[in-house]
C-alpha cells in the first residue's frame, strides 16, 4: 500500500510538473496582460504538431525539435498579439474572451483540415525502459519533462527578479501608466510577454510529444487542466503554476486510484470550484485579483 | 405461313413483350441512401465503410444487378450526430429515397436511424452496435452487425474457453479484470461483460470505467498491478489505448493476456504508435476474415473478390468493420432484394423479418435472424440480428507481416492464438 | 416677428410619437421586429422541404436560447461559458420524468426549469465575489461537473448511452409528427423570451442590470443590491435556457451527456448573442438567424470539400466581428437609423 501510494505520488509529481510547464505561459500572460487566452489549448496543439513535423521531416527528435518549435511559437505569438490581442486590450474584456474563443475554433478546424483527425505520435527514442528508484518506476521522458519544468521556473524567476526586462515587467504589472511615464515601452512589454507565453507552450509541447498523441482537439484535454492550475497556483505566479501543477497531478493520481477513475475529472473540477470560491487568488497569487477581475 | 406455328408466334410475341417490359424496368436503378462520416473526426472509419460499400455495389452491378435492376448508392456526409439528423433528412427528401444504410459508429447510427424512421424509410444499419438502436420501438431499422452484448460475450467466452486452458487455470480460478472507457460503446460492452460473467458465477477482480479525456493512466495501471489479473478485457478508444499501453510498459504492469474490444485495439494504426508491443493483443470484434470452409461457396468467392479489390484500391487489407459493411450490403442485395417487388419499406421489412439464414451465410460468417418484439431477454427489442458473428482475432506477426488473424470461435478461426501468456515487456 | 428657430436652444429630443419606431429600440417594439416576426410565421406556413424546415425550427430554438443567455450575459454582464449545464438539466429532467415516471413534458419542462433556476442562482451565489475571467471559468467548471455527473450517474441518466424518447406522436407526450408544430412551438419560445427581454428593458430591473454591468461599485453606492441582481438575472437566464433544453429533447428525441452538456454548446450560446449584439433584444435573434442557417448551408456545401472548413470560417468570422464590429449586427443595424435633427418643441 505504501509502495502504491508512493508510486502514485511520484507519478503525480512528474506528470504534474509537465502540466505546470504547459500552464506557466498562461499564467504569465494573465499576470501581465490581465487576459485569459482561451485558445491556449490550441497553441499547445499547434506546437505539438510542429514538434511532430520536426521529427517527421527534419529528422529531429521531439526534444531537439524545440530549436525550431520554440522560436516558431514565439513568432506565432507575436502575430496573434499584433492582430488580435493588442487591438482588444482597450476594449471591454469580453472582446478578447470571444476573440480568443474564435481563434480557438479557427485553429482547431484548420488543424483538422490540414492534418486530418488521425492521431500522430513521435517514434519512441529513449529505449522505453523506465528508471527505477527503489520500488518506484519513472519513465525517462517524464523525468526530462520534470527537469525542464523546474529549469524553466527557475530561469523565469531569475529573469523577472534580476534582469531589466524582468523589472520592466514587474513595473508594468504594478502600474501600467506609471511604467509608461518612466519610459517603459508598455505595449512592447505586452508583446514580449504574450510571445514568450506562446514560446513556453512550444517548449511544453516538445516535452509532451513523447508522452501523448496529437490530434486536432487534443487542446481540449489539456486546456481545462491549465486553467485549473493557473487559478490554483495564483494567476500571474510562476512558482504558483509549478506548485499548482504538482498539486493537481498528485490529486488526480490519488483520487483516481482511491475513489474512481471515472470521477477523476469531476474531482478536480470540484477542487477548482472550491478554490475559486474560497481562495480565488490561489496558493501563491496576489490577494484580491479575483475580485478585481479585469477593468472593463 | 405454315412454318410459324401459332405457338411459336405467341411465344415469340410473349418473349418480345417480356423483354421490353423487363427493359423498361431495368432502366430504373434501386436507389439507396448511404449515410457515413466522410469528413470530421471519424473520416477514416467512414471512408473505409464507403469503399467497401462501393465494391459491393460494383460487384452486384457487374453481375447484372438485382433482377436486372442496377443498384445506385447516393452518399451523404454525416460528420457528427448533431448533423446526422438534418443531413439524413436532406438526403431522403431531396433524393426521394426509401432505403438507407450506414452509419459508421453507434452515435451516428442512433441519429441516422431516428431520422430514417421518422421519414418511414427502411434502414439497414451495418455496424452500429449500441443496444438502444433496436430498443426504441422502431419498425424499419435493422441492425445487421452485432449488438454490443455480443462483443462482450465473445471476449468472455474466449477468455473462459480458450485462454483459461492456455494460462493453466480453471475458468473459475481465472482472475479477470475489466476496464471500460466511459462512452456509449465502452459502457455498453462493459455492462455486457459484467452481466455475462455473473451468469457464469464468476466475479471480476477489477471493474472500472474511466473518462475519455484521461491524460494520465498511472492510477489505473497501478491498481491493476495491485490486483494482478490473468486476463484484462479492455474497451478503449485509440487515444487511451496508446496511453494505457505506454503506461503499462512504464510501470511494468504484466498481464497474461489482453483482450481488447473493437475501437482502439482494432485500429490498424495502433502499430504505428506502440510498435511491436502490439503483437499478442487480442481483439473482440468483427472478424476481418473467417475460415472459408464455413461459408457458402458463392459467398466465400464474393468475399475473396472483395478482399482483392479492396486491397488493390486502398493498398492494405480491409478493416473488420469495413468488411461487415460489405457483408451486410451483399446480403441485402442477394437475400432481401431478390424477393422484393415494390421495394417499399413495408415490403422490405416483411422480407427482413422473414429471413432465417444460418451462420456462414454472410461473408463475415454471420447469419441473419432479426428480433421482432419476440426476444425473451427484452421484448422491446426489434430489428437486432441475433446471428451476427463477433469473434476474437489476434495481432500476429506472420512471415514479417502484421496480420489480424481470427482465433475464436473455432468454427470461424483461421489461426491458433500465439504468445499466451504474453512475454515480459523487454521481449516484446 | 420672432421665429422660434432664431432662439439658440439646446437640441430638443424628438417628441415621443405613439406610432412604431422603424428600427429596434430599447423597450419598444419596432416595425423591423414585427416584419421579422411576420417573416418567421410566413416561413412556418410555407411549403418548405423537410430539411429546410428542420433548419428553420432549429434557428428559432437557437434564437430563444441566445436571448436567454443574453439576459445574464448581455444585460447583466455575467458572461457564462457554462449554460449547457442548464440546457442539459432541462432536457434530462423533462425526459427522465417523461420516460421513467410517465409525467407529461408539459409539466416536466417546468420542473426542469425550476431545478435549473435554483442551480443557476446557487452557482452565482457561491461565486459571488468572482469577476471577469474568474467568473467565466467557474461557469465552465460547473458545467463540466454537471456533464461528468450525468455521464456517470447511469441509473438516472442512462450514462453515455443516453436516453431516447419514443417517436410516437402524441400531444400529451409532446411528440409531434409534423415539423410545422415543432416550428410553432420553437417560435413561440423565441417570441416569449423576446417579450420578456423587452419588458425587462422597459423596467427598472433592466436599468439595474445595466448598472451592475457597467460599474458595480457605483451601482452599489446608488443603493442597488448587486448580489440580488446577479443571482436573479442568472436564475432567470438558467430557467429559460432550461425550457429550451426540454424543447430540444422533445424534438431530437435522443440525449447523451457528451453532446447535450458540452463546452462547445456553451460557447455557441455565448457566441450567437456576441455576434448579434449583446445587451440588445434583437441582437441574439440576428445572431441566431444569421449563423444557424449559414452554418448548416456551409456544412452541406463545404463539408464535403474539407472537414472543418465551415467551422474554420466561423471562427474567423467571430474574430473579425469581435475586433471590428463589437456591437455585433445590432450595432450595424443602428447605423441605418435615420439621423435625428434638433426640432423645436
Amino acid at each position: 500500500m505504501l509502495t502504491t501510494t508512493g508510486q502514485l505520488i511520484v507519478s503525480g509529481v512528474l506528470i504534474g510538473s509537465i502540466y505546470a510547464l504547459m500552464s506557466v505561459g498562461l499564467t504569465l500572460i494573465f499576470g501581465v496582460l490581465r487576459i485569459v487566452n482561451f485558445a491556449h489549448g490550441e497553441f499547445l496543439m499547434m506546437a505539438m504538431y510542429g514538434a511532430w513535423l520536426g521529427t517527421r521531416y527534419l529528422g529531429l527528435n521531439a526534444y531537439t525539435a524545440a530549436i525550431a518549435v520554440v522560436p516558431a511559437m514565439f513568432l506565432f505569438g507575436t502575430i496573434v498579439h499584433r492582430l488580435i490581442i493588442s487591438p482588444s486590450l482597450d476594449k471591454p474584456h469580453l472582446v478578447v474572451v470571444f476573440a480568443t474563443m474564435g481563434l480557438s475554433i479557427l485553429m482547431q478546424n484548420v488543424a483538422l483540415m490540414i492534418m486530418s483527425a488521425d492521431l500522430w505520435d513521435v517514434p519512441p527514442m529513449l529505449g522505453g525502459r523506465s528508471f527505477t528508484f527503489g520500488p518506484f518506476y519513472a519513465k525517462p521522458e517524464l523525468l526530462i519533462g520534470f527537469a525542464v519544468s523546474l529549469m524553466v521556473t527557475f530561469i523565469l524567476r531569475w529573469i523577472i527578479k534580476t534582469t531589466y526586462l524582468g523589472k520592466a515587467i514587474r513595473a508594468t504589472v504594478q502600474d501600467g501608466e506609471a511604467a509608461m511615464l518612466m519610459g517603459i515601452p508598455v505595449p512592447r512589454i505586452f508583446l514580449i510577454t504574450f510571445a514568450s507565453g506562446s514560446a513556453l507552450v512550444g517548449l511544453a509541447a516538445c516535452t509532451m510529444m513523447p508522452l501523448f498523441s496529437v490530434f486536432p482537439t487534443v487542446g481540449l484535454n489539456f486546456v481545462l487542466i491549465a486553467f485549473v492550475i493557473v487559478v490554483l497556483g495564483g494567476m500571474g505566479s510562476i512558482e504558483g503554476a509549478l506548485l499548482g501543477g504538482i498539486c493537481i497531478g498528485i490529486a488526480q493520481s490519488l483520487s483516481s486510484y482511491f475513489i474512481a477513475p471515472a470521477y477523476g475529472q469531476m474531482f478536480f473540477f470540484s477542487l477548482f470550484l472550491l478554490v475559486l470560491i474560497f481562495r480565488p487568488s490561489g496558493l501563491l497569487g496576489q490577494k484580491g485579483t479575483a475580485n478585481l477581475g479585469i477593468n472593463p | 405461313m405454315r412454318n410459324w406455328s401459332r405457338r411459336g408466334i405467341i411465344t415469340f410475341a410473349a418473349a418480345v413483350l417480356a423483354l421490353t417490359a423487363a427493359d423498361t424496368r431495368a432502366q430504373e436503378p434501386i436507389r439507396i441512401g448511404v449515410l457515413l462520416p466522410l469528413t470530421g473526426p471519424f473520416t477514416k472509419n467512414g471512408t473505409e465503410h464507403w469503399e467497401a460499400m462501393q465494391i459491393a455495389r460494383d460487384m452486384i452491378n457487374e453481375r447484372g444487378g438485382v433482377n436486372g435492376r442496377k443498384v445506385e448508392l447516393l452518399v451523404a456526409d454525416v460528420p457528427s450526430p448533431a448533423a446526422a439528423i438534418s443531413d439524413t433528412e436532406r438526403l431522403i427528401s431531396t433524393q426521394k429515397i426509401k432505403i438507407t444504410t450506414g452509419s459508421g459508429l453507434s452515435p451516428l447510427a442512433i441519429a441516422v436511424s431516428q431520422a430514417s424512421e421518422r421519414a418511414g424509410v427502411f434502414h439497414w444499419e451495418t455496424t452500429g452496435a449500441a443496444e438502444i438502436i433496436t430498443r426504441r420501438g422502431f419498425k424499419y431499422t435493422f441492425q445487421v452487425g452485432g449488438a454490443s452484448r455480443l462483443y462482450a460475450q465473445a471476449a468472455v467466452n474466449f477468455t473462459l474457453e480458450d485462454l483459461a486452458k492456455r494460462l493453466g487455470k480453471s475458468p473459475t480460478d481465472l482472475r479477470i479484470a475489466l476496464l471500460w472507457e466511459n462512452r456509449a460503446f465502452g459502457k455498453s460492452v462493459g455492462d455486457g461483460v459484467r452481466d455475462y460473467v455473473k451468469t457464469k458465477n464468476i466475479k471480476l477482480i477489477y471493474d472500472e470505467g474511466y473518462d475519455q479525456f484521461a491524460t494520465d493512466m498511472t492510477p489505473i495501471v497501478q491498481k491493476l498491478k495491485d490486483v494482478k489479473p490473468d486476463v484484462l478485457i479492455a474497451i478503449s478508444f485509440p487515444n487511451d489505448a496508446i496511453l494505457f499501453q505506454r503506461k503499462a510498459k512504464e510501470l511494468d504492469f504484466y498481464v497474461g493476456a489482453l483482450v481488447g474490444v473493437s475501437a482502439g485495439y482494432s485500429n490498424p494504426d495502433l502499430e504505428n504508435s506502440i510498435g511491436s508491443v502490439v503483437y499478442g493483443i487480442f481483439d473482440s470484434d468483427f472478424l476481418p476474415k473467417v475460415n472459408p470452409k464455413v461459408l457458402k461457396p458463392e459467398v466465400a468467392q464474393a468475399f475473396d473478390e472483395y478482399n482483392r479489390r479492396y486491397e488493390a484500391k486502398m493498398k492494405r487489407p480491409p478493416a473488420g468493420h469495413a468488411s461487415v459493411s460489405f457483408s451486410a450490403l451483399w446480403a441485402l442485395f442477394n437475400e432481401v432484394f431478390p424477393k422484393a417487388k415494390t421495394f417499399e419499406p413495408d415490403e422490405l421489412r416483411q422480407i427482413a423479418l422473414s429471413l432465417d439464414l444460418p451462420e456462414g451465410s454472410l461473408a463475415n460468417g454471420s447469419g441473419i435472424k432479426f428480433t421482432n418484439n419476440d426476444w425473451a431477454p427484452d421484448l422491446k427489442d426489434a430489428g437486432q440480428n441475433l446471428r451476427a458473428a463477433i469473434g476474437v482475432w489476434q495481432w500476429q506477426k506472420v512471415n514479417g507481416r502484421t496480420e489480424h488473424n481470427p482465433v475464436f470461435p473455432k468454427s470461424l478461426a483461421t489461426n491458433e492464438p500465439t504468445l499466451v501468456p504474453l512475454p515480459a515487456w523487454d521481449k516484446r | 416677428m420672432a421665429r422660434d428657430t432664431d432662439r439658440l436652444d439646446p437640441p430638443m429630443p424628438r417628441v415621443e410619437r405613439s406610432w412604431l419606431p422603424l428600427l429596434p429600440e430599447r423597450g419598444k417594439i419596432s416595425a423591423f421586429e414585427i416584419a421579422l416576426l411576420a417573416l418567421c410565421v410566413a416561413l412556418i406556413a410555407a411549403e418548405l422541404p423537410q430539411s429546410l424546415r428542420d433548419v428553420m425550427l432549429l434557428t428559432y430554438l437557437w434564437g430563444g436560447l441566445a436571448l436567454a443567455w443574453n439576459i445574464a450575459g448581455g444585460y447583466a454582464g455575467l458572461i457564462s461559458f457554462g449554460h449547457a449545464a442548464f440546457f442539459g438539466i432541462g432536457a434530462y429532467t423533462s425526459t427522465i420524468l417523461g420516460v421513467n415516471y410517465e409525467i407529461t413534458p408539459w409539466i416536466g419542462i417546468w420542473v426542469g426549469a425550476a431545478i435549473s433556476g435554483v442551480f443557476g442562482a446557487l452557482l452565482t451565489l457561491i461565486c459571488a465575489r468572482l469577476r471577469g475571467p474568474f467568473f467565466i471559468l467557474s461557469t465552465l467548471a460547473a458545467s463540466e461537473v454537471v456533464r461528468i455527473g450525468a455521464l456517470n450517474w447511469a441509473t438516472l441518466t442512462g450514462g453515455p448511452e443516453g436516453l431516447a424518447i419514443r417517436p410516437v406522436p402524441s400531444v400529451l407526450n409532446m411528440v409531434f409528427a409534423s415539423k410545422t408544430t415543432y416550428a410553432i412551438l420553437m417560435l413561440g419560445y423565441l417570441v416569449a423570451i423576446y417579450l420578456i427581454t423587452k419588458v425587462i428593458e422597459r423596467s427598472r430591473y433592466g436599468f439595474y442590470l445595466g448598472a451592475i454591468r457597467d460599474d458595480e461599485d457605483a451601482a452599489s453606492s446608488a443603493g442597488i443590491n448587486p448580489l440580488f441582481i446577479r443571482v436573479s438575472a442568472m436564475c432567470l437566464s438558467a430557467l429559460l435556457t432550461s425550457v429550451g433544453g426540454s424543447l430540444f429533447a422533445q424534438y431530437f428525441l435522443y440525449l447523451d451527456p457528451t453532446h447535450v452538456i458540452s463546452p462547445e454548446l456553451s460557447f455557441q450560446f455565448a457566441l450567437l448573442p456576441a455576434l448579434g449584439g449583446l445587451g440588445t433584444a434583437i441582437g441574439p435573434v440576428l445572431g441566431a438567424f444569421a449563423i444557424t442557417p449559414l452554418s448548416e448551408l456551409l456544412r452541406s456545401y463545404l463539408g464535403d470539400a474539407a472537414a472543418g472548413l465551415h467551422l474554420a470560417i466561423y471562427g474567423a468570422v467571430v474574430i473579425v466581428v469581435m475586433l471590428y464590429f463589437p456591437g455585433g449586427m445590432a450595432a450595424a443595424l443602428e447605423r441605418l437609423r435615420p439621423r435625428r435633427r434638433a426640432e423645436p418643441a
